[in-house]
């Protein structure tokens, strides 16, 4: 049995769904970690009551947490289907577009490197099932994914309360952003227009 | 520019109804008349809601209390005529990286922000003085440039204090015959309008307190006011600006389109109780009604344009942005 992670430990290794929400947009993972300004996702809410009913099945293992200090992860796997004796962890997503996003492939990966390291073996598949078509999606998982996640702890790692990241270079991922009340991208760029600079609201305006 | 939708108009519950309780049911906050045979007074749900002022005999339920908590939902106690008792405020997380900011905050990057709100506030009080037609208020504006030269809290405390004599002196212009300020006093209200006053800067600073907990500033860590115990400076910084444009300009309309009258008051120059559920009501209302924000073009109430200012605050207290932007009119 594994001891449980001591205070510096448990700051040191990155959750699995901050790769999600980094690759979203890392200004929104910066007021999520630093100032717990984040809002709650419609996903998120309606997320957790769909997984209620999906819990308890033959074949498959829910909520199961891993933790990997190695690869500075960790995170809960919602589910993992299990078929002789291959793993496969799933990711679920809400997705009103009927497509995933590239983030999610990040998070996928994520879980896949998790695995991995818990069973010592390759785990080289992950599947995104999405509600909105009743769909699930083969993603293989590759050495460019595992690298970018990699990557992605890295910069992850390098953040500080200092030094915030700019407002985002897509700002159609504002309109659905859950920080953009608190974020204020528009009127950022509307009162320090330097603050916008190089960034996608710079021409908003 | 589009606004942003609409969480804040109905984050703050006026519970006024002698012999009510608040109570939960299901993911609702439920105001219920026990005593009377009224039923269910208020409904709303309960992520909409951060802020609940009760005034005299309320109670809340236990299960209330324990959502209220969990929920982040701060309680207000006053009595029954709006005298402010105390507070309930849930253990919610005080994010450690915004309080460490905002005691880190040097004189010189205080005097700053103090300097943008005094001179907002300025700014204001010529603004709703042109709007009710009184001019000649130029001595206003030469005191908004000096605030922007002032080099200490003292130095622009002064300017303050003759800004809001020079105002005041010429706010009555602006009242309909019946209706005077003569001088600007505080405890106890000399006089109705002042009694009116008085009410709607209680009632503004709950509203800014409400605003600055929301974003988890510390209320009583000011930079300006003078820190006393137990007095919520920093609320009373930001209400500045708020003071001419919001609260004079309501309690001018109150008077003036007489929906309160010198009858409404009892001897003491408090206001009579069914007068009071009156300027409650008008009070919410006035929160909730929208203008267009004089920077970002869209419309907003504003309880939510009070809200955005307690995030630009924090902003800039978090070294998010150079300057604090005070929500300022020029017409
Ligand atoms: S509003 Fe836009 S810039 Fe701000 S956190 Fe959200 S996505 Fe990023």
């Amino acid at each position: 049995m594994k001891s449980p992670p001591t205070v510096g430990q448990r700051d040191k290794v990155v959750h699995v769904s901050a790769l999600n929400e980094y690759v979203y947009c890392p200004r929104r993972f910066y007021y999520q970690r630093y100032h717990d300004e984040i809002g709650t996702p419609y996903e998120l809410v309606d997320g957790r009551s769909k997984h209620q009913n999906q819990s308890n099945r033959g074949g498959w293992i829910t909520e199961r947490y891993f933790r990997a200090d190695e690869l500075k992860l960790h995170g809960k796997i919602d589910l993992i289907e299990s078929e002789g004796g291959v793993f496969t962890p799933v990711e679920r997503k809400r997705s009103e577009s009927g497509q995933y996003y590239p983030s999610d492939e990040v998070q996928l990966t994520g879980y896949c490197m998790l695995l991995e390291a818990a069973l010592n073996e390759p785990v080289n598949v992950g599947y995104i099932y999405l509600y909105s078509t009743d769909e699930r999606h083969a993603v293989r998982i590759t050495d460019r994914h595992r690298r970018t996640v990699r990557e992605i702890i890295t910069r992850i790692e390098e953040m500080s309360v200092g030094s915030i990241p700019p407002l985002t270079d897509n700002p159609e991922k504002c309109e659905a952003c859950s920080a953009r009340e608190y974020c204020m991208p528009a009127e950022t760029a509307r009162l320090e227009p330097e603050k916008a600079a190089g960034t996608g609201w710079e021409d908003e305006i | 520019m589009k606004a942003s939708e609409g969480m804040y108009d109905e984050a703050v519950l006026f519970v006024t109804r002698q012999g009510s309780q608040v109570q939960v049911d299901g993911g609702r906050i439920v105001v219920w008349d026990v005593d009377g045979d009224e039923g269910r007074l208020a409904s709303r749900p309960i992520e909409k809601v951060d802020t609940i002022n009760v005034f005299g005999g309320v109670n809340f339920s236990t299960p209330f209390v324990a959502k209220a908590n969990e929920h982040g939902i701060v309680l207000n106690y006053f009595t029954q005529h709006g005298k402010y008792r105390g507070s309930f405020v849930p253990e919610k997380n005080t994010i450690a990286e915004v309080r460490r900011a905002q005691y880190a905050l040097s004189d010189d990057a205080e005097l700053e922000i103090a300097k943008a709100m005094i001179s907002g506030k300025i700014r204001n009080a010529r603004t709703l003085l042109s709007r009710k037609g009184v001019h000649g208020t130029e001595v206003l504006k030469d005191l908004g440039v000096r605030t922007e030269k002032a080099t200490s809290k003292d130095d622009l405390r002064g300017t303050e204090g003759e800004a809001a004599e020079r105002y005041f002196a010429r706010l009555d212009e602006t009242l309909t015959d019946g209706w005077t300020f003569e001088t600007r006093s505080k405890r106890p209200p000399e006089d109705h309008i002042n009694s009116l006053l008085s009410l709607t800067y209680v009632f503004m600073k709950n509203e800014v307190l409400a605003a600055l907990r929301q974003y988890n500033l510390d209320p009583f860590l000011g930079v300006l006011h003078a820190d006393r115990h137990g007095r919520p400076s920093l609320a009373l910084d930001l209400q500045e600006e708020f003071r001419p444009i919001f609260c004079d300009a309501f309690v001018t309309r109150l008077v003036n389109r007489g929906a309160i009258t010198h009858d409404d008051f009892r001897t003491d120059n408090r206001l009579r109780d069914d007068a009071f559920d009156t300027y409650l009501s008008k009070f919410d209302d006035y929160m909730q009604e929208e203008f267009t924000h004089p920077y970002f073009e869209y419309t907003v109430s504003r309880r939510k344009a009070i809200r955005q200012q307690a995030i630009l605050l924090r902003k800039v207290i978090t070294d998010e942005l150079d300057d604090y932007h005070p929500l300022t009119f020029d017409r």
